[in-house]
């Protein structure tokens, strides 16, 4: 079923970063993941992704990144066809837990993981975890172990791992969960002043309307919607009848207090 | 992550009923009677004995098959190199190897004894969930500690083995490739593993501090109460004087000058 | 390193349930001498899970790869626990993957078990005689992890060649002994030099882990 909304007017983004077509998959346990998903994101794009557990929003951030192989359809990503199992550098996720992507005895070895990946020089690994450390703003934890950092800290470094990787297209796995106030208006902050073709599966509405651009949202395998974020979540019928909320801020109020 | 053991429990066979402690006691009889056999004329009446025991636990043969191949690996190469290895009677010469009766007639027996009784391991322990049997043998007299760090290994071994797998599938989406030995990937390696142990002790304190909450004492208590009804021991009965029966006819046999 | 069924006698599997059962209660006899037994429960069961699973992790030596024993490691990090640690992960690999065996239970963790408190030992020696410091904890780290799994393969191959059919003649029993022995060396190195550069990450990272 398709939202008969406004579509984001995506003319001035002149270039494709990801077009999925016909995207099915299932895994040995649970069929129909993902059945016949169809997406075209344009580069600079924001979108958020929403949708109940087990939509299938995960699954599909695996299936872009190469780790997940499609039972069928086809994967572009900047122009190139998809190859599972090889290493897409174009494309970077933030993983939900950040416990699972921190890993080495320091943060600032932990940024340099990717680069040196990339066999960069010694010289330019070192530029890149700088500029990963200073755009994330965690410059003075760069000699602590990830291990004994705040949830908010940890998220920050783990964002720079995989910016150190100068990826064109991020994917964010529920990048608020657990944060407090101050860490989640950082993040915030962060995501609006970034220009990367940016990805966002997150149960934090407020946070989808402040950040992007465009919405999608995923029920049961498929997109059941895709538009402006203000617009396709003030339906509250649709938000229902997919497991979600009307957002606080869209809700009209007799006394305004916003 | 599926550890794959408690598939077939929820079939009806007369393992599958038969109560866990005397089960236990007398399979185990049995498996060491099984490995107290060194006459090659009792291995077909231990053949014999296992099929139709596994035939009357309606586990599929599939199963045993998978079962079997990983270890059998092992044993096949044990296999293979005795009958060159060891004995002074030659039967036949291949090449510049000579064929060995005494090393054949082993690795027969070799053989025999493993595929009897890993197959007998298996209508053990596939027959009732594996918590279940845990507690029958705590209720047999394993002393407390041991249950409760088997109870609390096997609850959360799915879930670090689950840590483990999306770590390497964040370190794969950073480019790292396990292809040679040296420095970095060893380095890189110990901090995966190292990650896990410091994971899992944060964990730990976790999980302790909730179970205190709940009145933990030093034991977990012990619920489920087993009854044997006359039918069990009966079944237990037989299989019992079955395993005696194996070791008095291996001591005749001895006893007779093999 | 593990001894599967089938192969050992009788009275050696059951010789070794007896060993295993007394080793057994005297690590749990030591474990009760400590301020909070019923702490260290959860601990060790996790970290019992956590060194099964790390065992998996794959070493790459081309043209293959192997799985370590970490053994040596196990004894560093769990001290007397390490004993049971072992027993109930051979438990598993017995009952959950039918690695190793079910009548040589016993055996198996006399094998690995004994030697990772051995491990534990040595480690513990990089206190004496001096300040802590990387160095020591880096030697002392890579002594118990060789160790570990040296003498634990050692006991390995000593017991299948006596318990196997006696008409293996001498030259080739010797002749084994050195091949086997010889081929572990590498290994040996191996597992030192990982136990030790697991030490110095979680002397950096979560030096109480360290004290076993």
């Amino acid at each position: 079923m398709e939202y008969m909304g406004t579509q984001v007017n995506s003319a001035h983004f002149n270039r494709s970063a990801l077009a999925v077509s016909g995207l099915s998959f299932s895994y040995p346990d649970k069929a129909g993941v993902l059945q016949n998903v169809n997406l075209d994101v344009s580069t600079g794009e924001r979108v958020g992704l929403i949708g109940p557990n087990g939509a299938g929003k995960t699954t599909f951030f695996l299936l872009v990144c190469g780790v997940l192989k499609p039972g069928s359809g086809e994967i572009v990503l900047f122009g190139k066809p998809m190859t599972f199992g090889g290493f897409q550098s174009e494309v970077g996720m933030v993983f939900q837990d950040p416990d699972d992507q921190l890993f080495a005895p320091s943060v600032r070895d932990d940024i340099a993981f990717g680069p040196q990946n990339l066999k960069l020089s010694k010289e330019e690994v070192e530029a890149r975890v700088e500029k990963a450390l200073s755009t994330t703003g965690v410059s003075e934890l760069s000699n602590r172990p990830p291990h004994h950092l705040s949830s908010g800290e940890k998220r920050m470094v783990s964002i720079a791992g995989v910016l150190a990787m100068h990826p064109q297209m991020v994917i964010y796995d529920e990048p608020s969960a657990s944060l407090d106030i101050r860490s989640r208006r950082r993040l915030i902050r962060f995501l609006q002043e970034s220009h990367k073709t940016t990805l966002i599966a997150s149960h934090d509405l407020e946070l989808i309307l402040e950040v992007c651009s465009r919405v999608i949202l995923m029920d049961e395998g498929g997109i059941v919607a895709d538009g402006i974020p203000s617009e396709v979540m003030r339906d509250v019928a649709l938000m229902e009848s997919h497991g979600l909320e009307r957002p606080h801020s869209l809700v009209p109020h007799a006394e305004p207090h916003h | 992550m599926n550890l794959g053991l408690d598939e077939h429990v929820n079939l009806d066979s007369l393992f599958h009923r038969w109560e866990p402690r005397c089960k236990l006691i007398g399979l185990i009889a049995l498996i060491f009677a099984f490995s107290f056999v060194q006459d090659l004329r009792l291995l077909p009446a231990m053949l014999a004995i296992t099929s139709i025991l596994y035939a009357l636990s309606q586990l599929p043969l599939s199963f045993l098959l998978t079962r079997l191949r990983y270890p059998g690996y092992f044993i096949l190469i044990l296999v293979i190199l005795l009958p060159f290895l060891t004995g002074t009677n030659i039967l036949v010469h291949i090449g510049p190897f000579a064929l060995r009766q005494e090393g054949l007639l082993a690795s027969l027996l070799i053989i025999t004894k493993f595929v009897s009784i890993l197959t007998i391991g298996l209508v053990l322990f596939s027959t009732a969930p594996f918590l279940t049997t845990i507690k029958a043998i705590r209720s047999l007299g394993l002393p407390s500690i041991l249950s409760d760090m088997t109870f609390l290994s096997y609850r959360y071994l799915n879930q670090i083995g689950d840590d483990l797998a999306t770590m390497e599938t964040a370190m794969g989406l950073r480019g790292f490739r396990v292809r040679r030995l040296c420095v970095t990937v060893l380095t890189t390696l110990t901090s995966l593993a190292g990650t896990i142990l410091v994971r899992s002790y944060e964990r730990s304190e976790r999980v302790y501090k909730a179970m205190v909450l709940r009145g933990y004492g030093g034991s977990m208590p012990l619920h489920d109460m087993f009854h044997t009804s006359p039918r069990d021991a009966m079944i237990l009965g037989g299989i019992f004087l079955t395993a005696v029966g194996f070791v008095i006819v291996e001591l005749i046999f001895r006893g007779l000058g093999g | 390193m593990h001894i599967p069924d089938g192969i050992l006698p009788a009275a050696v599997s059951i010789a070794g349930y007896a060993t295993t059962g007394v080793a057994t209660y005297y690590s749990l006899r030591k474990i009760n001498q400590k301020e909070n037994p019923p702490e260290g429960i959860p601990k060790a069961s996790l970290l019992t899970s956590a060194f099964f699973v790390a065992s998996w992790i794959h070493i790459p030596i081309p043209p293959t790869s192997v799985h370590l024993v970490l053994n040596g490691l196990l004894g560093v990090v769990l001290g007397y626990y390490a004993f049971p640690s072992i027993l109930i992960g051979l438990f598993f690999q017995a009952v959950l993957f039918q690695h190793g065996g079910l009548t040589t239970l016993g055996v198996n963790a006399i094998v690995m078990g004994m030697p990772a408190l051995l491990a534990s030992f040595i480690f513990r020696l990089r206190n004496f005689g001096g300040k802590e410091s990387q160095l020591r904890t880096g030697i002392f780290g890579f002594l118990a992890g060789a160790f570990g799994l040296g003498i634990a393969a050692l006991f390995a191959l000593l017991l299948l060649i006596y318990t196997i059919p006696t008409y293996l003649d001498v030259e080739v029993e010797r002749a084994s002994i050195y091949a086997l022995t010889l081929a572990h060396l590498p290994l040996m190195v191996l597992e030192g030099a990982f136990t030790a550069m697991v030490a110095l990450f979680l002397q950096r990272v979560k030096p109480e882990l360290l004290e076993g």
